[in-house]
């Protein structure tokens, strides 16, 4: 999968997962910082965008910590994605 | 002495009980046997603390800032509830099964605890102050006013807020309906009353009030509360009776009676039971055709009970089952059971 | 009192247990179905449901795990209050109790229910928090005040406070306060979800803990007015109680423990009693990064010179809504017995914090001890409980 395509992939999953119903894949931008400034997401969510890399790329991150530096935006977050997803 | 007076009141709940244009004449249907509650929008709620909330959450906390808008911080925050947050602990249940207890995501464990309410009105308001959440099933609401009342006694000077808000979720409608709590042949909520048959009709709401001790400018008093756990309707005639000696002074009389007759031929002894301790005077009004039955109901019912005694809202016709010579009502008793075994009674008076 | 635990099914066995450093947390008990059985250590108690059925002489249908444990703890401490039948029914008579499971423990049970299983309803009505104290209602048949209560962690101290005012106010003379929790899928994944559950036994105030265990058991204490004790023991009193909200986030606390600063100061002041007059304080420490690091520096906040603290947690493991009144039930036992409990499996302190926690079993000369317990959501409380002179 093109990575352009898989970003807007991830978009749309980090908002169905995170119940973002207020925005749509476009209010994203790749280098949105997730946390903090930015989308302003908090610890929970980052728990459960590990369990998003599990279900749905079957990357399994083991240290919540190990997945901060990760979850960093949607351009780390694809590129993580496309070394580590199951084939 | 188990009294105070409350000041401020909202509810969200099935009937148009929320916002500037209340009315409660017009009489909105069940569906489907169920009564869930008008919603207003939250403007109040970005859209990011909205998808953190359970239906409880956002429904009790949509009733309650409005009453903490501009106003002092309360100094407690005491909400009574059962089945709030029942929906995520569904959500979460189901992961647990579907996904073998591997991977799951935490959001939805977090938000069915049922001090969510009680908590985000908390975080939201910035408030540090007493917090607390009673769970007793049908008397979950009135430990909740128990403790106000003690609070208050301890802390004269105090204001709380004080809440009962439970929700339908899938799951409880199902285990009540198992139960045999709920109807499971149709029923519309205006032939509610005339329904022979085991069970009520699923319904939920939130409502809140800013209590205290100053009558000044308060809208209705809380006179007197208790609680029984009896099947024996001997039992509570005799302590309903008693309690209506202890609190009602001389000469005095119940105008209005609101009952939680719900529909279910098994509670009906006791509402009749209840009725017939009073003459010819007391108007005999119902609630649960309104808001449904759910743990917490007699939050709605007290809500009803302060905007009447107030002068807020007439008594609509259709809550009517008895209309007594009172001309005004000034004293209104609330009894309301809750699947059987657990009865309260609360005395709501026009402060003077 | 009465208690049941991992280290114990009377106050007389955890009490041996704490005396001798005796951990309940096992892996792999063998009650406890789950995934995660054997992989994840817990402070199990190790008496199958069937069993506690059969020896606590329950023989209705609907009654879940989490009643048991409350039925068995209930039973201990009304026995050992001398409780009598006519007491136990009186009006004035009250059972505040707390849980956060309740029936959930059966969570298969509840997700077929839920799914389509209309035959197999046996606990159909016992799967809700209310469902453990209106069973012990109904077998003994108390007609006072019935409360339960869920604020997540700080539960059965906010039952304990709870009691208190009850007498005070005058709305019973007696009240039997507590709280049950057992093990559950569901809090086990909970836990689990939030990544906060170690896989060894937990470390709690030690630089490299790991997480919580969690634990299942129950404890409840009866509360009398001094005036309606007569000739029975005295253990001790509850002699202040506070309650406050972190109101920082859902399940973790703020950096600064606004909530346990005030929940601890609020305890001391309705005591009338100063930081300094603290013997002992058993902590809340999970042995989580969070709640160890914030309590730590609270505590430090609040008392200029800190007086001796243990978790008893790494004992029990966390019983959630049991948590405090088990511990309740360990702070009176350091007053009874004047001793220290220590906190197990501590190594190294919290670097930029440097506590050490009571690491021994000792003697000593305790008048007041602090019992903190914090939960989601906010939810803070902290009890004192002092020697009766």
């Amino acid at each position: 999968m093109e990575t352009t395509e898989l970003k807007e992939k991830l978009k749309v999953q980090i908002i169905q997962f995170l119940n973002l119903t207020d925005l749509t894949p476009a209010d994203i931008k790749d280098d949105e910082p997730l946390f903090g400034d930015g989308l302003g997401l908090d610890s929970i969510d980052s728990l459960e965008l590990i369990v998003l890399l599990k279900r749905e790329y079957g990357i399994n991150i083991q240290d919540p910590k190990e997945g901060r530096k990760v979850l960093v935006d949607v351009n780390t977050m694809a590129t993580y994605i496309e070394q580590n997803r199951e084939k | 002495m188990m009294s105070f007076y409350i000041h401020k009141t909202t509810c969200i709940s099935p009937q148009q009980t929320f916002g500037d244009n209340i009315d409660i004449a017009t009489l909105h249907p069940s569906v489907d046997n169920k009564l869930y509650a008008i919603e207003p929008a939250y403007p109040q709620f970005k859209g990011n603390a909205l998808r953190r909330m359970s239906k409880s959450t956002r429904i009790g906390a949509g009733a309650a800032l409005p009453l903490l808008a501009g106003a002092p911080q309360p100094d407690g925050i005491i909400i009574g509830t059962q089945v709030s947050g029942m929906e995520e602990n569904g959500k979460f249940l189901n992961q647990i099964i579907e996904y073998n207890e591997d991977m799951l995501t935490p959001g939805s464990f977090v938000q069915g605890t049922p001090n969510t309410i009680s908590s985000q009105i908390a975080l939201i308001s910035n408030n540090k102050n007493y917090n607390l959440t009673h769970v007793h099933r049908g008397l979950a609401f009135e430990n909740a006013v128990i403790d106000v009342a003690m609070l208050l006694n301890e802390n004269p000077r105090s204001n709380y807020l004080l809440g009962g808000v439970d929700e339908i979720s899938f799951n409880n409608y199902t285990l009540d309906t198992l139960a045999g709590w709920f109807k499971k042949e149709d029923c519309l909520n205006s032939d509610m009353y005339s329904s022979t048959t085991d069970g009520s009709l699923s319904g939920e709401g939130a409502a809140m009030f800013i209590v205290g001790n100053d009558k000044q400018n308060a809208m209705a008093q809380l006179k007197a509360i208790t609680t029984i756990h009896s099947a024996d309707v001997e039992v509570i005639k005799t302590r309903i009776k008693k309690f209506l000696e202890e609190n009602l002074a001389d000469g005095e009389k119940a105008d209005l009676l609101l009952t939680g007759e719900n529909g279910d031929k098994r509670s009906l002894p006791f509402y009749t039971s209840f009725d017939s301790l009073f003459d010819n005077y007391t108007s005999i009004a119902r609630f649960k055709h309104m808001c449904g039955e759910y743990p917490t109901a007699s939050s709605f019912a007290l809500w009803l009970a302060c905007n009447v005694v107030s002068g807020a809202v007439n008594v609509p016709q259709h809550m009517i089952k008895r209309k007594g010579e009172a001309t005004g009502f000034k004293n209104i008793l609330i009894y309301n059971t809750h699947k059987v075994g657990q009865h309260s009674c609360m005395l709501v008076s026009l402060p003077v | 009192m009465g208690v049941i635990s991992a280290i114990g099914h009377s106050v007389d066995e955890n009490h041996a247990a704490l005396v001798n450093g005796k951990t309940g947390i096992i892996k792999g008990g063998g009650n406890f179905p789950s995934r995660y059985s054997g992989i994840l250590p817990f402070g199990e108690v190790l008496i199958g449901t069937e069993e506690l059925k059969t020896k606590l002489g329950v023989t209705e249908p609907g009654v879940t795990r989490t009643t048991l444990l409350a039925l068995h703890a209930f039973n201990e401490a009304i026995a050992d209050a001398k409780l009598t039948q006519n007491q136990l029914t009186a009006a004035d008579t009250a059972l505040v109790g707390a849980t956060t499971v309740g029936g959930m423990c059966l969570t298969d049970e509840l997700y077929a229910n839920t799914h389509g299983d209309a035959e197999n309803i046996e606990y159909v009505k016992s799967f809700d928090y209310a469902s453990v104290n209106l069973y012990i209602q109904t077998r003994y048949g108390i007609t006072g005040v019935i409360n339960t209560m869920n604020t997540a962690c700080s539960s059965s101290a906010n039952a304990i406070m709870y009691g208190c005012r009850l007498i005070k106010s005058g709305l019973a003379n007696r009240v039997i306060v507590g709280g049950a929790d057992s093990l559950a899928k569901f809090t086990v994944n909970g836990f689990n979800a939030l990544r906060i559950l170690s896989d060894e036994a937990c470390t709690p105030f030690d630089q490299n803990r790991k997480g919580l265990n969690l634990g299942e058991g129950a404890a409840f204490l009866v509360l009398e007015k001094e005036a309606d004790v007569a000739d029975k023991k005295i253990y001790a009193e509850v002699s202040g109680y506070g309650n406050a909200n972190d109101a920082y986030h859902p399940s973790s606390l703020s950096p600064e423990g606004d909530g346990p600063y005030l929940a601890m100061k609020n305890a001391l002041d309705s005591a009338g009693l100063k930081p300094v007059d603290i013997d002992f304080i058993n902590a809340h420490g999970t042995g989580t990064e969070n709640n160890d690091e914030v309590e730590s520096r609270a505590m430090l906040r609040l008392f200029n010179a800190l007086p001796d603290f243990a978790s008893t947690k790494g004992f029990t493991g966390h019983v959630l809504g049991a948590a405090s009144a088990i511990e309740a039930v360990y702070s009176v036992l350091n007053i009874d017995r004047q001793e220290l409990y220590p906190n197990l499996n501590f190594k190294e302190p919290i670097s930029g914090i440097g506590l050490q926690p009571v690491q021994a079993h000792s003697v000593a000369a305790i008048k007041h001890v602090m019992s903190n317990s914090f939960g989601f959501g906010g939810n803070c409380t902290s009890l004192i409980f002092s020697k009766v002179q």
